[in-house]
Order: structure tokens, then C-alpha cells, then sequence
């Protein structure tokens, strides 16, 4: 044994909180376990499966990518650099004309959700289309309904009801509104301060998350239920849609909304960046609950 | 000046702490010792290097902030610390050899 | 100084990246993932994107992690609790 290899394995070992006296009895165990698992296949097919050309195709794959990713990196110009390739005349249009153009302060902001406002729906349908299959491969309805998974269930109910904790709950009664207020702030000053639709949504799905991890996915049913989740999400994306739907056909030229832009820095400025970060934040908090949900009970 | 010694102070009192719920965590084996030793960092540590900020700060919205920041580290911190210890325990089949049991509350 | 502290950044990184390969019990995997995006949140912030560091922090450090709790209990890969 190489004294590369030793090191790699005493590292391993370090991660798994093994001392060396230990390790090979994990190991034996791990593989007896192992065996386990495959138990239609033979001993010689296991081999085969598990040799030494299999590891030596996942090392020169291994170090193909990392050759090619450093490669590239040292061929990078540096970071802020003025004389990147990037900075060209769109940057300069964005820098300079954005605030003018679209009134969000924060340039972030104005990029995504005014220039590029069709990239940003594609996302937010990326999400919607993710919750959807999540759904449809986990969502316990009267088609997909097994006996086994029932009483299961129903055990993990019980033994929900019972370790529920009241200081987890005492605490997360005090920090939850927090926690949504902070998520709404960051949601409505997204054309303002950092943030936006994406974090502010993520933070109040987190928020949504905590409730239903200590009071019970119950409790939150009482005012999240399917047919809010459906309701909010497609009204969400369709709004987005239709608020944003002459600048997909024009080219995204930007025709006149009407709107007038406001001053800069005030909440209400910068014309439909602000309902357009509404939307994208309800997606999102609903999506973050809406995958807990699923992945935990199969219903919403 | 005397500002920035006082918070300089705090800040170093701190990271002192720190280290030391670091070194705890490597010198105890079971994970209630564990994290015995890196709950003291959490609340104690966060406390004196995030107090020390707000006293070279002044008082700012800056400080605000923080003082912020301490209130949710305290109140999370110690209940995730609860929540883990209680998992260890309720799963632990022979807690006994590690620890003095008086009285184990079995829920399930 | 700044370059120092982004240096032990991207180091601590590293080793989270190869420690989630090394370690055997899927729920270590999981914690040191997670401990990962909080690392890579960090550096977003110093690359000045607070809005990004944001989002990693709550997505990669929070929500991902639950998520795969959830998968784990679901396919009973948590050892040493009731489920399995």
C-alpha cells in the first residue's frame, strides 16, 4: 500500500470520526453490509463489478475535469478588471442609463427583472415545472395510495404528536413573525437593497419550513392548503406573465407602461419591478414549503 | 481611544472563548460533552466579539444590527443545542454507559 | 489581509468537498454539504454579491439540507434512529 493512499484513508477515517484501531472494524462491517445489499449477485459478478478499472475510469474522468477547470481558470482575466472582455457596451449601458431606465437602485435588480425579465419567468417556471414532477412522483392521492406507507404514516403522526417540543415552540412563536417580516422586507426593497424575489422567497419558505417542522404539518394546513399553494403559485406566474408579456413580444425594446417610475430609493418607484419581485418571492416561499411538504408526508 | 480598547478587549476575551469551545469539542469523545463545549462559543463567544462591535461602533443602526444578530443567536442557538441533545438522548439506546442517568422520560 | 482570509476560505472548501466524498455514513455526507454552501456563502458576500450570499445561506445551508434529511428518512438510510 502506497503511503498516498494511507493518508487519503487516515483522512477518511478523520471525516467518519474513526480512530485507527477502529476504522477496520467499521470497514468490515461496511462491507459485510455491503453484501448485504446485493445479495442476487455472486461473489464473482461483485468483483467484476467493483474493480480496479472501474476506479481507474473514475480517476481519469476525475482529473480530465479538474485539468480542463484549471486550464481554464488560469486562462481567466482577473476579477474587476477593467479590461475584462465582459465589460463592453451593454455593461455600460446598464451602469449608466439603468437607474434612469428602469428606477431600480440596486442594478441587480433592474438587470433581472427589467432587461432580462424573461430569463428570470423562466426560472420561476423552472421551479413551478420542478414542484410539479416532485408531485407528481410523491403526491399521495387516491391513485397513489400504498397500505404499507399508510401505516407508516400514521405511526410518524403519532410519534409527531408526541415529541412535539414546547420550547421549540415557545421559541419558534417568538422568532416566526421575524423571520416573514424579514422575508417580506427583503422581497418588497428588492429594486432598493440586496435581495429580490429569489432570497426573500427562500427566506420565507425557510420561515413556513420551521413552523411546520415544530407545531406540525397540521397546524399549517389550517391556512396552507393545496388550494392556496395552487392558487398562489399559478396566479404568481401568470401575473408575471401578463405584466411582463409585451416586452416578450416586442424583443424586450421596453415600450412605455404608463407607470411613471418614481423617485429612486422610494418603495414605490421603478414601475413593475416591485409586483414582478412579489411574484417571484410567492413561487419561491411556496415552492420551499410546498417540496418540504411533499418529501415529508406526500400531501400538501 | 478608550472605545476601541474596551472592544478591542471584548473582541480578543472572544475569540479566547472560541478556541476554547474549539478545543473542547476535540478533546471530548461523546457528543452530549461535545456539544457542552460548542454551545459556549455559540452564546458566550458570539456575545463579547458582537458586543465588542457595537462598542466600537457607537451607537449606529450598525449597532442595532448586531445587538440583532445576539438576540437571534441567543434564542436559536441554546434551542438547537436542546433539540440535538434530545435527539441523542431519545435514540441512544444505552445512554448508561456514557453518562449518569437519574431518570429517563421515555416518550415513545 | 483580505487575500489571506479568501485563501483559508477556498481551502476550507476544498477539504469540505473532498471530506463529503470521504465520509461513509450519508447523513455526514449531508452535514458537510451543508457546511459547504455556508463556506460558499461567505465567499459571496466577500465577492461582493450580498443578494447571492443570501440566497445560499437559505437554499444551499437550509432548505437543500432538510430536503435531503427528508430523502434520507424516506429511504431509511438514517442509522442509529427509530426508523429503521
Amino acid at each position: 500500500m502506497s503511503k498516498k493512499t494511507d493518508a487519503l484513508r487516515r483522512f477518511s477515517g478523520w471525516v467518519n470520526g474513526e480512530t485507527a484501531g477502529h476504522a477496520a472494524v467499521h470497514r468490515e462491517a461496511a462491507r459485510i453490509e455491503h453484501k448485504k445489499l446485493l445479495p442476487e449477485l455472486d461473489e464473482q459478478q461483485r468483483i467484476r463489478l467493483f474493480s480496479w478499472q472501474y476506479k481507474l475510469v473514475a480517476l481519469v474522468v476525475c482529473l480530465t475535469v479538474v485539468a480542463v477547470l484549471l486550464y481554464t481558470v488560469f486562462h481567466l482575466p482577473l476579477f474587476g478588471d477593467p479590461e475584462n472582455p465582459a465589460v463592453n457596451e451593454v455593461v455600460q449601458r446598464y451602469v449608466e442609463d439603468g437607474l434612469e431606465e428602469t428606477g431600480a437602485v440596486n442594478m441587480v435588480a433592474g438587470m433581472i427583472l427589467d432587461y432580462r425579465a424573461f430569463d428570470t419567468f423562466g426560472e420561476s417556471s423552472v421551479l413551478f415545472l420542478a414542484v410539479t414532477s416532485v408531485m407528481m412522483l410523491l403526491l399521495r392521492d387516491a391513485k397513489n395510495i400504498v397500505r404499507d406507507e399508510d401505516v407508516q404514516e400514521e405511526h410518524e403522526r403519532i410519534i409527531e404528536r408526541q415529541t412535539s417540543d414546547i420550547i421549540l415552540q415557545k421559541v419558534t412563536s417568538l422568532v416566526m413573525p421575524c423571520i416573514m417580516l424579514f422575508g417580506a422586507y427583503v422581497v418588497l426593497n428588492g429594486h432598493i437593497s440586496p435581495g429580490g424575489g429569489f432570497s426573500g422567497g427562500a427566506v420565507m419558505g425557510a420561515g413556513l419550513i420551521l413552523l411546520g417542522a415544530s407545531f406540525g404539518i397540521d397546524k399549517v394546513r389550517t391556512f396552507f392548503t393545496m388550494k392556496t399553494f395552487r392558487r398562489i403559485t399559478s396566479t404568481a406566474l401568470l401575473c408575471y406573465a401578463a405584466s411582463k408579456a409585451y416586452s416578450f413580444f416586442t424583443g424586450a425594446n421596453g415600450l412605455e407602461t404608463g407607470i411613471p417610475l418614481g423617485t429612486p430609493g422610494a418603495i414605490f418607484s421603478s414601475g413593475l419591478i416591485l409586483v414582478l419581485d412579489i411574484c417571484v418571492g410567492m413561487v419561491v416561499a411556496c415552492t420551499m414549503y410546498g417540496f418540504y411538504v411533499l418529501f415529508s408526508r406526500g400531501e400538501i | 481611544m478608550l472605545r476601541e480598547i474596551i472592544g478591542g478587549c471584548m473582541i480578543a476575551l472572544g475569540v479566547a472563548v472560541f478556541v476554547t469551545a474549539v478545543a473542547g469539542v476535540y478533546r471530548f469523545k461523546y457528543v452530549l460533552n461535545r456539544m457542552h463545549a460548542a454551545s459556549l462559543g455559540d452564546t458566550l463567544g458570539m456575545l463579547l466579539v458582537l458586543g465588542g462591535l457595537i462598542v466600537i461602533s457607537g451607537f449606529t443602526a450598525l449597532s442595532v444590527k448586531l445587538l440583532a444578530i445576539i438576540v437571534f443567536s441567543w434564542l436559536a442557538g441554546p434551542v438547537m443545542s436542546h433539540l440535538i441533545a434530545r435527539a441523542e438522548v431519545m435514540t441512544h439506546a444505552h445512554i448508561e454507559d456514557e453518562c449518569e442517568v437519574i431518570e429517563r422520560v421515555d416518550h415513545i | 489581509m483580505s487575500i489571506i482570509f479568501e485563501l483559508l476560505l477556498i481551502l476550507a472548501l476544498i477539504i469540505c468537498a473532498i471530506a463529503a466524498l470521504g465520509s461513509r455514513r450519508l447523513l455526514v455526507t449531508v452535514v458537510i454539504f451543508m457546511a459547504y454552501s455556508l463556506i460558499m456563502s461567505i465567499i459571496w458576500a466577500l465577492l461582493q454579491s450580498p443578494d447571492l450570499a443570501i440566497t445560499e445561506a437559505a437554499v444551499g445551508a437550509g432548505v437543500t439540507g432538510i430536503l435531503f434529511f427528508m430523502t434520507l428518512k424516506k429511504i431509511h438510510a438514517l442509522k442509529g434512529t427509530k426508523d429503521e
